[in-house]
């Protein structure tokens, strides 16, 4: 068994579900997702995260705006449509009942 | 000393090294191949070269004006290489076009006289360029060549990425090729520039 390779397959589910619930709270550009994305150890190389965000915006979760920037170009900002909002609180639901799942196997 | 160039990258100008815009390039050229097939391949690029850009002006300051080697391979540590994004969806383009024998017909914009079909037809079937070209030349003598190039010239289309000249000639993808590939581009704009 590879724990290593065990343990990214675990980050992989659900990284989709924390890009979500991290534009829940606000919209963001792709630099703020990664920076709480990094704080909370769930991804490992940024690029992971620019297909993903694509693709949740081409399934009709996301959507973004761009905004000017003092640093620089402007910036992509991301935020969840209502679909991503309905989409996000099913993921919530299965996360809990797998939470559950997982805790009562282990102590019991 | 060494030569510099300016790029654009995300819309920030950039200075880098010459070696480094030689990493900087290959390793762009093998994330485009890697999200080859995707819907909006593009469009993910662009957000990678938004976020690289953010990255080169961080290491930039008053008295490091120059984006050197060494950036070029701490960003791509931070942003990962293809393998490192691998996605967890299945086979990839890559993985069809690495397949032995995929082969296309393209026209060949880099050996071109008029619209690169002769060429293509070379690279294709692995003529003399010549050859092809005297074939194209009597049958327009016989008053149907020119109908024909022009259809052909609609119906091949271009190659214009590496990983269509690779297809052109009938070798798999893979990024072995993409490197010579991209390492004979390089050299030939030096040359041209007569560095």
């Amino acid at each position: 068994m590879d724990l290593e390779n065990n343990k990214a397959q675990m980050r992989k589910g659900i990284l989709e579900y924390c890009i979500l619930s991290v534009l829940s709270r606000n919209s963001c550009y792709a630099s703020d997702i990664i920076k709480e994305l990094k704080e909370a150890e769930v991804i490992v190389v940024e690029g992971t995260l620019y297909p993903l965000l694509t693709r949740q915006k081409n399934a009709g979760l996301l959507s973004y705006r761009w905004e000017e920037s003092l640093q620089g170009p402007p910036r992509k900002y991301y935020e969840l449509t209502e679909e991503g909002r309905r989409y996000l609180a099913d993921l919530d639901k299965s996360w809990m009942e797998l939470v559950e799942s997982v805790n009562h196997i282990r102590t019991r | 000393m060494k030569i510099t160039v300016s790029i654009n990258l995300g819309g920030y100008s950039i200075n880098i090294d010459e070696d480094a815009y030689a990493e900087l390039k290959r390793y762009l050229k093998n994330l485009e191949l890697h999200f080859a097939g995707e819907e909006s391949s593009a469009e993910i690029l662009s957000d990678i070269e938004a976020r690289m850009a953010e990255l080169f002006r961080t290491k930039l300051t008053n008295y490091k004006q120059v984006i050197d080697i060494g950036d070029v391979h701490q960003v791509i540590t931070v942003l990962g290489t293809p393998e490192d994004i691998s996605d967890n969806e299945g086979p990839t383009v890559s993985d069809k076009f690495s397949s032995p024998g995929y082969h296309r017909m393209y026209r060949d914009p880099d050996h071109r006289s008029i619209g690169g079909v002769c060429a293509g037809i070379a690279a294709y079937w692995d003529m003399e360029i010549w050859l092809v070209r005297v074939i194209f030349l009597i049958l327009a003598f016989m008053g149907v060549g020119i109908l024909i190039y022009l259809i052909l010239y609609i119906v091949i289309p271009e190659a214009k990425t590496t990983a269509d000249k690779i297809a052109m000639k009938g070798n798999p993808v893979n990024i072995h090729n993409i490197k010579d590939s991209v390492k004979q581009e390089f050299d030939t704009v030096r040359k041209n520039m007569k560095l």
